[in-house]
């Protein structure tokens, strides 16, 4: 029987995934010595074997609702059922939302350069309202311009340099 | 009672001027704003703070960020008591019996007592820290590197450890820090680490970035994906505001209890405050006689009392090891530690010689902070309240508005803005994962701190690893560090094994 693989368990491979591109990097730290022996490559080996012995263990961990320590006999294991009760507790996950709320994020990175801080900041704000679903989008958008404007133009009397559009500065 | 004196003449004199106490009191009335606010911690408001306190002089500055933090765990109170949702962590616990008082139409005295209980709390627990602090530093100053890296082995091992349900989540929290933590420019050698050749990389990961990336981008994917069909409903301010005889009768004792069972938990390396809050809670259940207790669970005052004085001694407890050994022991300590780093200060047993103005006018601050926070929180609570009427989603947008400038105002480049995304990815899976983001933040933080020392050992001694268990002091950490993470487990098979022979 293939058993369904858990989030926690994709999480677990990602830890030890990162586990072994930092290994592989470590190759790339020059080695010296150092005094008495401890050079720059010591503390980044101990980060690295903790992270993949570590992430094994939550890989190999076979959870039960009386903790870890329990004593399962052959084949019991109640993870799945947990994970559904816990699931139920959670609530459904709305991905639409996660990618409206990235999405936002993403393309104010992407367009803070270009439009300035104002108008990337007021169709973020606007999209994180959306990805929270707000009721009332035209007000929010309003609102969003009008804080991105205001934090844009305090932020500059304290003298922080955010990017403008034009060149007066007044966006 | 050198310290009183110190306190007195340099402290006072130093936390009394004006510009001083406009910054003590811009930091209580932000916290208080940042606390009332769900959504919004100390940990994020404090790193949003960095770049802005870089040009103000440190001792306002920090004197403003230690207000932020305490001035949190005031207004925390008032969203658990008036929404049900707690404001920060700290609070958990007040909404339980908070909100039910504001359901009979008690949120006055529920209120009330939260604040003035803060207020005898924190004031009990700075009078503590002005009597402990020097002598502490003074014993701490004959630690050397040796110590010093076995301390912070102790810290490691607490926080990850004993926060959170299950240790191996915050082991992974703490070495993703610590990974974090190692990128770009290794101090000793010069030689850049895990950069993977990317130039912005070089001076490491600012830790505004990651407070941002973890504490509110995280917490807004996480709230977009999951909690959209949740909706808080506020409780009004009806009936009489002030606390009647018997209110007061009733919560002066968990009051004191709260702040005994507060502050020595803050002076921990297994810090926070959520513990303490929830050990003041069932203390003051188990303390209730059969009247009061059936209470439990409908509005009893007892259990707003306790845990909000135990939060705000807590509070004022991480600022023992913070400011006398340079340790942090909750997420709003190791920021506020790079606070001091950002001025090339060192926390630590030297600060009260080498800065003395500084520590005694912080100390002599939170005196008065205190009492501008029961000013703020009593007769102004109907103003915060209104803070509580910002839409969700608006107020959402409002902080990752925020967050994206602080990371940003950095360096002007967009990498910050990708990594905060990437964090923040990483936050909402921690949050999703129910892994504790303490252990990261501390990690990150003292990570380098206790490489730096280890090498020092290591060099003093010849190379010679069995030091840190021939020192005495050492090995006696050491010990207290092995019987943390051995004890639990045991006890909890123990447990099993008597449970299941019964």
């Amino acid at each position: 029987m293939i058993k369904r693989v858990t989030g926690e368990q994709l999480l677990a491979i990602g830890i030890i995934l990162i586990g072994l591109v930092m290994a592989w990097q470590i190759g790339d730290i020059p080695e010296e010595a150092g005094y008495a022996g401890i050079g720059p490559r010591f503390f980044p080996s101990l980060v690295v074997a903790g992270l993949i012995v570590a992430g094994g263990a939550l890989l190999m961990q076979r959870r039960h609702r009386n903790g870890p320590d329990t004593i399962l006999s052959d084949g019991e294991d109640d993870t799945e059922q947990l994970e559904a009760e816990e699931a139920a507790a959670r609530g459904e996950a709305n991905w639409n939302m996660f990618i409206i709320a990235s999405g936002s994020l993403l393309a104010h990175m992407a367009l803070i350069g270009i439009v300035g801080f104002t108008l990337a900041g007021t169709f973020l704000c606007f999209g994180i309202c959306r990805a929270l679903e707000t009721r009332r989008p035209a007000l929010d958008l309003v609102l969003s311009f009008l804080l991105a404007l205001g934090l844009f133009h305090l932020f500059k009397t304290l003298g922080l340099n955010l990017p403008a559009l034009l060149p007066g500065g007044v966006l | 009672m050198e310290s009183l004196n110190a306190l007195f003449s340099l402290g006072f004199a130093t936390a009394l001027t004006p510009a001083n106490l406009l910054w003590a009191l811009l930091g209580c009335t932000l916290g208080t704003a940042i606390g009332v606010l769900p959504g919004v911690g100390p940990a994020v408001t404090v790193a949003l703070l960095l770049p802005v306190t870089q040009s103000v002089d440190p001792t306002g500055a920090l004197i403003m960020l230690a207000g932020v933090y305490y001035g949190a765990m005031f207004g925390g109170s008032t969203t658990s008591i008036l929404l049900n949702t707690p404001g920060e962590a700290g609070s958990i616990v007040s909404a339980l019996e908070g909100n039910k008082m504001a359901k009979m139409g008690r949120a006055g005295p529920a209120l009330s007592t939260a604040a003035i209980g803060s207020f005898v709390a924190g004031s009990i627990a700075t009078v503590l820290l002005t009597l402990l602090a020097p002598v502490i530093a003074g014993f701490a100053l004959q630690l050397g590197p040796v110590e010093t890296f076995s301390l912070m082995m102790l810290t490691f091992a607490a926080v990850s450890a004993v926060l959170g349900n299950s240790p191996l989540k915050g082991f992974i929290a703490l070495l993703l820090g610590l990974a974090m933590g190692l990128i770009g420019i290794e101090g000793q050698s010069g030689q850049s680490r895990f950069t993977f050749g990317l130039l912005p990389l070089i001076d490491g990961i600012d830790i505004v970035v990651v407070a941002m990336g973890l504490f509110a981008v995280g917490e807004t994917l996480y709230t977009a994906t999951y909690e959209n069909k949740i909706a808080g409903r506020i409780e009004s301010l009806k009936g009489s505001f002030w606390m009647s005889k018997d209110d007061w009768k009733r919560s002066w004792k968990p009051w004191l209890r709260g702040t005994a069972i507060g502050f020595p938990f803050g002076t921990l390396p297994a810090g926070g405050t959520e513990m303490p809050t929830f050990l003041s809670y069932s203390a003051e259940r188990k303390l209730a006689d059969e009247k009061t207790r059936k209470q439990f669970g409908k509005g009893a005052i007892e259990g707003v009392a306790g845990p909000e004085a135990a939060n705000n001694a807590a509070v004022t407890g991480t600022l023992v090891p913070l400011l006398t050994l340079g340790i942090p022991t909750s997420a709003t300590a190791a920021i506020m530690l790079s606070a001091f780093q950002q001025y090339n200060i060192v926390p630590g047993p030297l600060l009260f010689d080498t800065n003395p103005e500084l520590v005694w006018g912080l100390i002599a601050s939170l005196y008065i902070g205190n009492v501008m926070l029961l000013v703020l929180n009593l007769p102004l609570v109907g103003l915060w309240v209104q803070f509580l009427k910002v839409p969700r989603p608006l107020l959402y947008g409002g902080i990752i508005v925020l967050a994206t400038m602080g990371a940003y105002a950095l360096r002007q480049s967009w990498f910050d803005l990708m990594l905060l995304y990437i964090i923040g990815v990483l936050g909402f899976l921690m949050r999703r994962f129910d892994f504790p983001v303490v252990p990261l933040v501390v990690g990150l933080i003292v990570g380098p701190m206790a490489e730096k020392h280890f090498r020092r050992a290591m060099s003093i001694n010849e190379g010679d690893l069995t030091v840190f268990l021939t020192h005495p002091i050492s090995l006696l950490i050491l010990l207290v560090t092995a019987a943390i993470l051995v004890l639990p487990p045991l006890m909890k098979r123990r447990q099993v094994l008597l449970d299941s022979a019964r």
